[in-house]
């Protein structure tokens, strides 16, 4: 597998810059100074920039003898904040952009990546009105609630292998609220993030394919984080969770998005590498389909079986109620109590 | 034809679930069969125990529809050219199940023009028509699955 061009990313943001150093200098405080030293601008320049982040609900505190102090930072996503958090990654968010709305974040970066984007953009959106999953099924994306984003990527492979797409960023999804909110979720195969029968984050891959190459892949990734019960219709408060729900408290969301973004390029890395059995083998441990009851519904055509194992592209081996095996590659899973 | 390069010709069966590979050449032919799905890594003892599981060995990834030809005008292999399919997945016509399908037979169609989705495990891949050419037959079936390189529609081109 060939490596795909490596463009550096932009230098960094004056925001971004700042908010690093807080984060790093902790209770001993970022020295104005320094700050402006580095950024080759005045103190008093600094001093604005602080300004303009306390506008945005950033806790600064400031002192002559401790500098700059982050005391809290709000709950928004920002693209700086999130780029200042990260610290550089490979691929995944050398480019993140933050709407505070939108109709879908999957369409925003396919129209990106058709005017000839760099892989590794990311869009976020505080909400959007368009949300969606497979097939046109709406997604519900309340303001400031969840992550919805979405991540432009082009890899080097054929279209019969982007399922490998499915299962690394099921993985990744699943690290990073594992590593952010110490909760353990489970994969509905092939790539749903669960709490027992609930889903808590789904991903919708979109390709732009020739025969026998990817142009781009589409990572639409939805979190429920901060919704509380009656933030859903009742029709899916037995089908749907949030990590607010499951843990019992507040999320941290720009945490949450820094960990999925670094998780992604994680485990992209890793594809790139060669390397994805490695993660497909974790996506294995991680499955809670196995061994159960499922119902199949593709298209027209109803299956009920067992959820025996994963073939080596990642296909549902299932046996079915006559005993025969079959191999499923798409349709809708349940999964029966 | 030496062992390396039929070990290279394993691999890329793997690699695109090919289950069966035939080559003939003047004085040589060689044949070789895969049975998909049966090397599956982490199978319990007791499922690799079970007779009726190792012995499924042809199984079966979606087996090509017969294909249903929703029109067949008499001169369509006549000069039209074929959409295939990319990848092994679930064809599906409409972008959502009660929207309208994306093309119907007559319908004029650009290069960048989506004519239908296939989806494997939650990868949709909207499929372009590639060509300039109008619709003459829609041969593979709605929500059924597909196999790679699987003439979808046939497009006259214009």
């Amino acid at each position: 597998m060939s490596t795909p061009s490596r463009r550096t990313a932009p230098p960094a943001a004056p925001d971004t810059v700042i908010l690093a150093a807080m984060r790093s200098a902790g209770e001993t405080g970022a020295s104005g100074a320094e700050l402006a030293k580095q950024l080759g601008v005045s103190r008093a320049a600094i001093w604005a920039r602080i300004e303009e982040l306390r506008k945005l609900g950033y806790d600064i505190g400031a002192s002559p003898h401790h500098g700059y102090v982050l005391r809290a930072c709000p709950d928004a996503l920002h693209a700086d904040d999130l780029h200042a958090r990260l610290g550089g990654t490979q691929v995944v968010g050398r480019e993140i952009r933050v709407f505070k709305e939108t109709d879908s974040t999957n369409d925003l970066v396919d129209k990106l990546a058709h005017d000839g984007v760099a892989e590794g953009m990311v869009v976020f959106a505080e909400s959007q009105h368009q949300g969606r999953g497979r097939l046109g099924r709406r997604w519900l994306s309340p303001a400031g609630k969840g992550l919805w984003f979405s991540v432009l990527l082009r890899p080097n492979l054929s279209p019969m292998a982007a399922t490998q797409l499915t299962v690394i960023s099921a993985v990744a999804v699943s690290r990073a609220i594992e590593r952010e909110t110490g909760l353990r979720p489970g994969i509905k195969w092939p790539n749903d993030i669960m709490f027992g029968t609930r889903k808590c984050a789904g991903i919708l891959i979109e390709l732009s394919t020739e025969i026998d190459h990817i142009r781009h892949a589409v990572l639409g990734i939805g979190v429920d984080v901060n919704l509380a019960a009656e933030d859903f219709p009742p029709e899916l408060r037995d089908l749907a969770t949030s990590l607010r729900a499951e843990a019992g408290r507040e999320i941290d969301r720009p945490a949450l998005a820094a960990a999925m973004l670094r998780e992604l390029d994680y485990v992209y890395a890793r594809l790139r590498e060669g390397d994805f059995h490695q993660v497909g083998d974790e996506w294995m441990r991680r499955c809670s389909t196995l061994g159960r009851r499922v119902t199949l519904k593709i298209g027209d055509r109803t299956i009920q079986g067992v959820a025996e194992a994963l073939d080596d592209e990642g296909a549902l081996v299932v046996r079915n109620e006559h005993g025969h095996v079959e191999q499923i590659l798409g349709g809708d899973v349940t999964m029966q109590r | 034809m030496d062992l390396k390069e039929i070990k290279s010709i394993i691999d890329l069966m793997k690699k695109n679930s090919l289950s069966e590979f035939e080559l003939e050449e003047k004085d040589f032919k060689i044949k070789l069969k895969r049975p998909i799905g049966a090397a599956v890594a982490p199978l319990p003892h007791a499922l690799l125990d079970d007779p009726e599981l190792t012995a499924y060995a042809p199984l079966a990834r979606p087996v090509a529809p017969t294909p249903a030809v929703t029109s067949a005008p008499a001169n369509a292999a006549n000069g039209d050219a074929e959409i295939k399919s990319p990848m092994i997945g679930t064809f599906y016509r409409t972008p959502s199940p009660d929207a309208a399908p994306y093309v119907e037979v007559g319908s004029e169609v650009g290069p960048d023009t989506v004519v239908c989705i296939i989806e494997a495990m939650k990868v949709m891949n909207e499929i372009k028509a590639e060509t300039r050419g109008v619709i003459t037959a829609i041969v593979a079936e709605n929500a059924k699955p597909v196999e790679f390189g699987q003439p979808l529609f046939k497009i006259r081109p214009i």
